[in-house]
């Protein structure tokens, strides 16, 4: 293929890398028109790569299962946590060192990530990964991803990198340190969404929070340690409760069965007795809203943003917060869709008035701005768990393409806030005005940002919601309600407008009347260069959000109708007051595979050796 | 005499002759400290500390070989039951509290010499006391357990007041003596009620007698109830359940460090040893053992309280020794929902007992350890302010004390949690479930007061013209910190294998 070729194949990738080198202004330094060409071209190219091509379906079936790298996810996990454990070791002076190394293994998870989009998400589990942990006790290390948590976790390889590049331009103390959190972090996350084990999940969920707690309380605000003890508190009491549930569900497996497992795909098939299951509902449903965070156990959230340092808030809100959907939806919905099925009217309820709409209000009557993008978090997240309570397929995808939109746009705000923060140490509303005289671009990235969270069409933020209050009017898990759910949530997106065009309109226009403003300098390349994904992003989602779409469609149909079958069925046993196993095939064959199969050596004859249960067990007495 | 029987006691016997070698030792050692000297190397801790430890790890490991003999082909060794029962609980107990005692010693090592109180009897009374723990942890007849445990307490009491010249070591060991020596009262007045009503002093013979007694007018069972109620007191006492834990904060405060490790570690694993012996040992049977009529609710509520009181007061405290005095409280009470549950779930539970009491060794002789090593002479590490930048100045110490402080709020993947995780799971098992939540959230509760330490560390700096703390060196604490700290992830990432040899421990009693 000569030169010639490749520029006919792509010249838009080429076209883009121009026009992004071009965008600065004529005093722009070379690194920042290499960089926003790159980023711009990449970004084409990424389109270009994963646009849906004809008959390509067929070829990609066949294509399936032959490129899975078994070893993928372990990759994706191990790196970073085995990356942090490196850090410990680099000398605390060599501050460039540290650096690079932070980014070299985040930018190799990211790229590793990027292998995970060859593999056409047809319905149920790729790239699984099982191994015997704790062969007596049924824990394994079970990993495994679908076309929803595929979203997620390149959502985190790709908030994460940009998070610590901004970082490293305003933090300045203890790099080491960050360096450690940050990779120890990033392994929890990215842990938390892979794993099909609960046990194991418990461990990413809990490892997540010391590196978090770290982050918030070494390098944040005035009022830190409060925020961040309030944080761990918070996760932890909810999480805690999941604990208590799991092992009850686990015990009732083993009773069920005879077989100890903690595997989420064996554990699917329990119904627990009426009682139980909505104990058990709610012990891990709590946990989850916590993490959202649902009103009213919302109140951790704006103290934590507000003193979280800027990477800190950026992950925080773009990917921990998504920990609390995803996990509802896997497990919460997963595990006992009978009550989660019967309460969702209920919770589409809370999820409007106590997210949607009293978030918003909140936010409108903010005075700091990160307290303002916290509690518009709030209101977004309820849109994401509105459209997971509808059930319905269209809500659904909504729901996680929102948990994407989300991270990208809310992130981007973040890291805004961050840029006026680093120049003002302020971040009061009433200390602002004009800002568009003295930082045009700033001003104008703001504005996009601003769109895209209020939700303008042809940004990334329009289709999510549009999709969410789509299935909401559809829903038939919403009964009569669904109406007039659907015109709370779509008064929730009017007054996003309100709220953030209102602090739109103070800071940037209007006279530029605090002369302390007079002479703050634009978007840095560094700031610039951080938030050009982001930005790219909000339009490629905004405009072709089919790419992503595609992708999730079947898990997300193949979890819907799962749901639909086991809810049902769910209710109907929920009077009986034994816990019951449903039979396999109530589940789809491609939802089971992996799940630990009993091996049966054949009928023991005199059933001496049988009980090969628990703990070496009693059964090892006689011997 | 046969070589069956000495194999049996060899741990118990390695480390009494271990013990009467190295006081001969230090009694012809030519090392006598000089108050005023700076030199830290000169007094008889630097050759007693490891001599010590090493004996009482011979101990573990003669231990550890019986177990992979196994003690049940041990021809012999059952004729000194049942004053001393070689099963597999008590050398998984020996095998606990020889690790336990070692890692006490190495602390000792560093921590005396730099605190001038270098003086050569300490390790004798480590090691004596230990061998009392061993009896105590063997023990199946009430005469040999009242023997073990004023072994064990003599020894505990003069390591308390090891510090003469200060009133608050004094005050602490003086209430601990009186306390102390109230409860081996109640225990003995117990074990003499039991004698009256069963006619034996040995723990089987006391389940049957109970077994084959009819409740009813003209029997003894009042006197039966009476006598588990003052022996159950007496073990709370000694584990320092709430409300028998008003001695523990204040002996551990005054106590040297080392001694308060040895203590939290070593003497509350032998109570507890005593109490699963003689709980189901003695009055596993006829009714004892219900829920109705036995001793389960008194224990739940001990537990419950002891939880409960022990980390609400725990997050009060300014003094960070003070505060692991109280965890360290509230631990037993997590132990203590494992001993109720192991009612009904069995072999399990006591099993998952017996690790808790592993996994909680190695954390808080690590957490001990940890603020021994924060300190240096003349400005001993006590409350949150002395710890403030010491995460920003000393990262590896700062680093050490946080892993130990997480595995005992019990944050996965440390030993801790697992430890916790076993103990719940237990309590499900058994049906216990407002146990198992009442733990849970308590354990969120203790979270609060661990995480305060590490904000000191990491997140505070010391108050301008404050003191500031200056860690010691010694190689000896090092030691222990490294050991501990390996037990505490090795126990996280591979609890398996230990949790089974607990399970298989605890079966050997049933």
């Amino acid at each position: 293929m000569s030169p010639l070729d490749l520029v006919f194949q792509y010249w838009p990738a080429i076209g883009a890398g121009i026009l992004g080198a071009l965008v600065p202004r004529g005093d722009a330094s070379t690194k920042q028109r290499a960089g926003l060409g790159l980023i711009a071209a990449l970004t084409t190219l990424f389109v270009i790569w994963l646009w849906p091509t004809e008959g390509g379906a067929q070829a990609a079936q066949a294509a399936e299962a032959a490129g899975e790298w078994p070893h993928l996810l372990n990759l994706l996990i191990a790196l970073p946590i085995v990356g942090a454990a490196a850090v410990l070791f680099i000398p605390r002076q060599m501050l460039s060192v540290l650096r690079g190394f932070t980014y070299l293994v985040l930018g190799i998870g990211f790229v590793a990530s990027l292998w995970l989009l060859t593999v056409p998400m047809t319905a149920g589990w790729h790239f699984q990964y099982i191994k015997d942990w704790m062969p007596s006790l049924g824990i394994r290390y079970h990993v495994a991803i679908d076309g929803i948590s595929l979203w997620l976790v390149l959502l985190t390889t790709f908030v994460t990198p940009i998070a610590a590049y901004a970082s490293f331009g305003s933090i300045k103390t203890r790099i080491k340190e960050f360096c450690f959190a940050l990779l120890l972090l990033q392994g929890g996350m990215i842990g938390a969404f892979l794993a099909l084990d609960l046990f194991l999940f418990y461990v990413f969920w809990e490892l997540m929070l010391v590196p978090m707690f770290m982050m918030i309380g070494v390098w944040g605000g005035a009022d830190r340690v409060k925020a961040a003890i309030k944080f761990f508190l918070y996760t932890m009491a909810g999480s805690v409760l999941m604990l208590a549930a799991i092992i009850y569900l686990v015990w009732t497996h083993q009773k069920l069965t005879g077989d100890f497992t903690f595997d989420y795909l064996a554990l699917s098939r329990v119904v627990l007795s009426k009682n139980a299951q909505i104990i058990c509902f709610w012990a891990f449903s709590l946990a989850f809203f916590i993490k959202v965070p649902m009103w009213p156990v919302h109140t951790w959230l704006p103290d934590a943003h507000v003193q979280a340092p800027t990477g800190g808030s950026v992950i925080l809100a773009a990917v921990m917060l998504k920990l609390g959907t995803y996990a509802y939806m896997r497990f919460s919905m997963g595990l006992f869709p009978g009550p989660a099925s019967n309460l969702s009217a209920n919770l589409a309820g809370v999820a409007i008035l106590g997210g949607i709409l009293y978030g918003a209000l909140v936010a409108w009557k903010q005075r700091d701005v990160k307290r303002l993008v916290a509690y518009s978090s709030v209101a977004h997240l309820g849109f994401v768990m509105l459209g997971l309570f509808s059930a319905t397929p269209t809500g659904m995808q909504g729901a996680v393409l929102q948990m994407v939109n989300h991270g990208v746009s809310t992130g981007a705000l973040f890291l805004l806030v961050g840029v006026i923060y680093d120049r003002r140490h302020t971040r009061e509303v009433d200390e602002f005005g004009g800002l568009a005289k003295v930082m045009p671009i700033y001003a104008v990235v703001f504005l996009i940002v601003t769109f895209a969270s209020v939700g303008v069409p042809g940004t990334n933020g329009f289709v999510g919601e549009f999709l969410v209050i789509m299935g909401t009017f559809l829903s038939e898990r919403l009964g009569k309600f669904a109406g007039i759910h659907t015109v709370g949530a779509a008064a929730g997106v009017i007054l996003a407008a309100v709220y953030m065009l209102y602090v739109v309109q103070k800071m940037f226009f209007g006279p530029l009347t605090n002369p302390k403003n007079k002479h703050l300098p634009d978007l840095t390349v560094r700031e610039s260069l951080a938030l050009a994904p982001l930005v790219l992003m909000i339009f490629v989602i905004g405009f072709f959000p089919s790419i992503f779409l595609d992708r999730m469609k079947e898990s997300i149909l193949l979890q819907h109708n799962q749901y639909k079958v086991v809810s049902g069925q769910a209710i109907l046993f929920a009077d009986e007051r034994d816990a019951k196993l449903l039979p396999e095939d109530t589940f789809s064959p491609a939802f089971l595979k992996g799940m630990p199969k009993k091996e049966k050596p054949a009928e023991p004859p005199a059933g001496a050796e049988g009980s090969q249960a628990a703990l070496g067990g009693e059964g090892k007495v006689a011997q | 005499m046969n070589s069956g029987l000495f194999l049996g006691l060899s741990p118990l016997l390695v480390v009494s002759l271990g013990g009467l070698l190295l006081m001969v030792a230090e009694a012809f050692s030519k090392r006598r400290v000089d108050e005023t000297s700076d030199d830290r190397d000169a007094g008889p801790s630097s050759e007693l500390s490891l001599g010590t430890a090493v004996t009482l790890l011979a101990g573990a490991v003669f231990a550890a070989a019986i177990w992979f003999v196994g003690p049940e082909k041990l021809e012999g060794a059952s004729s000194v039951a049942p004053w001393v029962i070689v099963d597999r609980f008590t050398l998984f107990f020996s095998f606990v509290l020889c690790l336990g005692g070692a890692l006490a010693a190495l602390l000792a090592g560093g921590y005396l010499p730099e605190h001038r109180l270098d003086r050569g009897e300490f390790y004798p009374l480590i090691i004596f006391s230990t061998v009392g723990a061993m009896i105590l942890a063997s023990a199946g007849d009430l005469l040999s357990l009242f023997l073990g445990l004023e072994t064990m307490s003599l020894g505990v009491y003069a390591m308390v007041g090891f510090r003469r010249a200060s009133l608050r070591s004094t005050e602490a060991a003086v209430k601990y003596f009186l306390l102390g020596s109230f409860a081996a009262a109640l225990l003995l007045y117990g074990g003499a009620l039991l004698y009256g009503a069963t006619g034996h002093t040995d723990l089987a013979g006391i389940r049957e007698a109970i077994a084959n007694m009819q409740p009813g007018k003209g029997s003894n069972f009042a006197l039966v109830i009476t006598a588990a109620v003052l022996i159950i007191v007496g073990l709370a006492f000694k584990v320092s359940a709430v409300p028998f834990h008003m001695w523990t904060p204040d002996a551990y405060e005054g106590a040297p460090t080392p001694t308060t490790t040895y203590m939290a570690v070593a003497v509350k694993c032998a109570a507890f040893a005593t109490m699963l012996r003689v709980l189901i040992g003695a009055f596993g049977e006829g009714g004892l053992e219900s829920w109705a009529a036995g001793w389960p609710p008194v224990v739940a509520l001990l537990a419950v309280l002891t939880m409960t009181v022990a980390n609400l007061v725990a997050g009060q405290q300014e003094s960070v020794k003070r505060m692991l005095a109280y965890s360290s409280i509230a631990h037993a009470g997590y132990v203590l929902v494992g001993v109720v549950a192991t009612m009904r779930a069995g072999g399990d539970a006591q099993g998952s007992v017996m690790f808790y009491l592993l996994t909680y060794t190695v954390s808080t002789v690590g957490a001990f350890g940890a603020l021994i090593l924060m300190g240096s002479r003349g400005a001993e590490a006590v409350s949150y302010e002395d710890l403030a930048g010491v995460g920003k100045r000393h990262p590896a110490a700062g680093f050490a004390f946080s892993l130990f402080l997480l595995s005992l709020a019990g944050v996965p993947p440390t030993a801790g949690f697992f430890g916790k995780l076993y103990i719940v799971k237990a309590s499900i098992g058994a049906g216990l479930y407002p146990l198992a939540i009442i733990l849970l959230l308590n354990s969120v509760i203790s979270a609060y007061y661990y995480l305060r330490v590490m904000v000191y560390m990491y997140m505070r700096e010391p108050a301008p013209g404050a003191p500031i703390a200056k860690p010691m060196r010694s190689g000896y604490v090092a030691t222990a910190l490294v050991v501990a700290g390996v037990l505490v992830l090795v126990l996280g990432l591979w609890p398996t294998t230990s949790l089974q040899i607990a399970v298989e421990a605890a079966l050997a009693t049933r």
